[in-house]
């Protein structure tokens, strides 16, 4: 490992240090502690004792709160493992203090035919789905959990798809044909059992209604099936089905270069264009030990914040659409529009640039850039004027969203909410401000807050979040730094082109970058960044290879889709569909 | 003009695949039927034509969205693209209602019998237009989880390029499907004619605009707007 590489360790040491303190009454039950470029601590410990060491951290003082992801590897295939303990599967439990701004990423080894670990569910409600998503992608049982079932593969699935020895590819299988008898199979599979849910089918003699709505409804935005048991208008109770929309793009990670995922991440919150781009780049460039110059870092944070903007439109309309208000959806898409002008005009694309490089950008800005940029701005606050009174201040919205659906911090921790969502509720936790990242520090803007957590602060926020927005991106159009749009390392890719024409020896590096990609040295690495949804997060495993040993993408909507049955239990069925409008959530951001 | 003819099957086998219905080339339909009687053959061809002039011009959406191409789609609904200029601006949420769904986005293995579902519920005519590299052939998602191409269950009428297509793709689609629909023949009434659906075969853009294609000879550079 390269000396700056373990500079990069430095910081960490000192949370490696309290993390032990932390766990001191466990301490024989800690089998390893690994050193890792994702700059938090990861602790290795024996997995009959997973449950107390998770209890005992989310108490205080640890107060790790909130169980931010959970997931697992296949380890079977791995080359390189110095040091590390035996195992054929590893879970992690990546666990996040809000308090203390700090986080602790806790692994479990599992070895033999049938892997399998004490479910945390008890611990933390939100272990529900991830240990499901676990289940069905790897095969690892949490026993003691309350419903293990598959999550994002059709309940007639065969196989774990995210285990080494599963084909990646459709085409490696037979091609797929739907037969009339196949048609009923697969929807007789997906009607729905009450009493699987443990769920009353009647109560006092009256029959409660069960509502299937989705998996195509318009007010869901996408493919997104939710439940409920209805006894009246009041829902007694939901399930949320999701896995319409998986795309694998994990198990995409495992077969694409370094360089040619970009353009997948584009696509797992596509309402976020580039902003997803710079959490797999960022964690790449830890990996390849890249610093890029201050230009790239602006002109990122520039780009993000358009998209911020773009998906807070896009939210702002449907989220009032969903409300029953027709027009604000035509107004806030001529914005786009405009913003879509900026986007296409610098980076060639409107809804999937892919625009960012592994050690930079794609090009440099176009000549004229400061004007197109400086229309957007200008165009933009009296608009958002305009929406905050015709829309925010209406009577009608505000009686519909005021007291809706709303939840406290601590229910929202709870759950793993992030962002605008856990804004709302007064909680001040911005990445952007907390841990900085891409330049984020040299920028003068706040971080709007909610009171109440309901619907309305919801959408409010969004608004404001966008003025804020905007300010970032005057600022990067008045102080953009000179300099080159490309690091200058041998593993940014692609290489200067410059280079390439210098002797046939540069010629043959150029050529193997881009057809086989960048090769990065076996470890660990990691970027939270703050999302237009919440925080995202990828979290990559190289094993010393042209593309990654495994790719975990830790995104928003995931946990806050989970949360809707523990919010909507006694709500009506339109208190409902208000808050599915304010979550601001796109189904790949949540099956990837 | 060629055309491909469809029969409803009259009986249903459970092994049968998606899409159902036989289909079959039918050179020169229309001339058959103009030789065996001039006179009726001028007439249902006027009533044709009317009743085709009718049904491409006020096609209704059904409000049906998988991934990223739907926000595109949505796009090409609201007001700088104005999608009611070509009759189109009746979104339809039930299946039921709607003339023509379009595949925007991603086809899942999970969600192709829901599609398929939906597709039944829609009261003929109908139509389908891919929209998307994903819909029309799985694009870069050759994945275990994903339909190579929603025509593997469903016949489709218009496909669409891009990841996503501009909104102005959706709408030339739209109005390539109402170039489609005029030359169509549908039977004027469960007693005329023989019940087939014909379907006019439009010949593909990228043969036809080759020509204009190749005369680009000078292409812009990137670092100007
Ligand atoms: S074609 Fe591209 S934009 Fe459309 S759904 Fe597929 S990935 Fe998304």
């Amino acid at each position: 490992m390269s000396t700056d590489a373990l500079d990069r360790h430095a910081p960490a040491q000192s949370g490696i240090d309290r993390a032990l303190g932390l766990l001191d009454g466990f301490r024989e039950h800690i089998e390893h502690v690994q050193p890792t470029l994702t700059g938090l601590p990861v602790l290795w410990v024996r997995r009959e004792r997973i449950v107390e060491i998770l209890r005992h951290l989310k108490a205080p003082p640890a107060s790790f709160s909130m169980l931010y992801d959970l997931s697992a590897v296949d380890e079977r295939l791995r080359a390189h493992r110095d040091g590390l303990p035996a195992a054929d599967f590893t879970v992690f439990y990546h666990l996040l203090s809000v308090d203390r701004n700090e986080d602790l990423i806790i692994k479990v080894a599992l070895t033999g035919g049938d892997p399998n670990l004490p479910s945390v569910t008890r611990v933390f409600a939100n272990a529900n789905w991830y240990e499901r998503e676990i289940w069905d992608l790897f095969g690892i049982t949490a026993t003691g959990h309350p419903h293990l079932q598959r999550l994002l593969m059709p309940p007639t699935w065969h196989g774990h798809p995210l285990r080494k020895d599963y084909p990646a590819r459709a085409t490696e299988f037979d091609p797929y044909t739907l037969t009339v008898e196949g048609q009923q199979t697969e929807q007789e599979a997906l009607k729905f059992e009450p009493e699987a849910w443990g769920m009353q089918r009647e109560r006092d003699g009256s029959e409660f209604m069960f509502l299937n709505l989705g998996p195509n409804h318009p007010s869901a935005h996408g493919a997104f099936r939710i439940v409920l048991q209805l006894d009246g208008e009041e829902i007694i109770d939901c399930v949320p089905d999701i896995g319409y929309h998986h795309r694998g793009a994990e198990k995409m990670a495992e077969r694409q270069t370094w360089h040619s995922f970009i353009p997948y991440t584009d696509r797992i919150d596509y309402t976020g264009g580039v902003m997803n781009n710079l959490p797999y780049v960022l964690a790449v460039e830890k990996l390849a030990g890249i610093e890029v110059p201050d230009r790239v870092k602006t002109v990122r944070v520039m780009m993000a914040e358009m998209f911020r903007i773009s998906s807070h439109l896009l939210f702002l309309g449907t989220y009032l659409q969903d409300l029953g208000a027709m027009s604000p959806v035509f107004y806030s898409f001529t914005d786009r529009q405009r913003a879509y002008k900026v986007i296409e005009g610098i980076t060639g694309f409107r809804m999937h640039p892919a625009w960012y490089r592994i050690g930079g950008l794609a090009q440099d800005l176009p000549v004229g850039w400061q004007q197109l940029v400086q229309e957007f701005l200008d165009w933009m606050p009296p608009r958002l004027r305009e929406y905050e009174l015709a829309m925010m201040k209406n009577a009608l919205v505000r009686e519909r969203t005021r007291h809706v659906a709303a939840f406290t911090t601590t229910e929202a921790l709870e759950w793993g909410v992030t962002g605008p969502n856990l804004r709302a509720t007064g909680c001040n936790f911005d990445l952007r401000k907390q841990r900085p990242y891409s330049g984020y520090e040299n920028f003068d803007f706040e971080v709007p807050l909610g009171q109440h957590g309901d619907v309305f602060d919801r959408g409010q926020l969004r608004i404001e979040e966008m003025r804020q927005s905007l300010r970032i991106i005057q600022q990067c159009v008045d102080h953009m730094p000179a300099g080159d749009y490309k690091a200058d390392h041998p593993l940014t890719t692609p290489p200067p082109r410059e280079r390439m024409l210098q002797h046939i020896e540069t010629l043959i590096t150029h050529f193997l970058q881009v057809s086989w990609g960048p090769v990065l040295k076996p470890g660990e690495s990691l970027q939270m960044v703050e999302a237009t949804k919440g925080i995202n997060s990828y979290y990559l495993t190289s094993d010393g290879n042209n593309m990654s040993y495994r790719t975990r993408i830790r995104t928003p909507s995931f946990p806050h889709l989970q949360q809707i049955p523990s919010l909507m239990r006694g709500g009506f069925v339109p208190d409902m569909i208000a808050h599915l409008g304010s979550i601001d959530f796109v189904m790949a951001d949540v099956d990837r | 003009m060629p055309y491909r003819l469809t029969r409803a099957e009259e009986e249903q086998e459970s092994s049968d695949r998606y899409p159902l219905g036989r289909r079959q080339s039918s050179e020169e339909y229309v001339k058959s039927q103009l030789e065996r009687n001039v006179f009726t053959g001028k007439l249902s061809d006027v009533l044709n034509s009317a009743v085709n002039w009718g049904r491409k011009n006020s096609l209704w959406p059904y409000n049906f969205g998988l991934s990223c191409c739907y926000v595109e789609m949505t796009t090409a609904f609201t007001s700088p693209h104005d999608i009611a200029r070509f009759g189109s601006e009746v979104i339809r949420a039930s299946p039921r209602q709607a003339d023509f769904m379009v595949i925007a986005g991603t086809c899942f293995i999970k969600m192709a019998p829901v599609i398929q579902q939906l597709y039944d519920q829609m009261l003929e005519p109908k139509w389908v237009i891919s929209m998307g590299s994903c819909a029309n052939s799985g694009g870069m998602y050759d994945i275990y989880s994903v339909v190579q191409g929603v025509d593997k269950f469903l016949p489709v009428d218009v496909y669409v390029a891009g990841c996503p297509p501009r909104p102005e793709a959706f709408l030339q689609a739209l109005q390539l499907l109402q170039d489609s629909i005029q030359e169509e023949r549908r039977p004027l009434s469960w007693v005329v004619g023989d019940q087939g659906v014909y379907k006019a075969e439009m010949g593909s853009q990228r043969e036809q605009k080759r020509s204009q294609r190749i005369e680009a000879t000078e292409l812009r550079t990137p670092d100007k707007l």
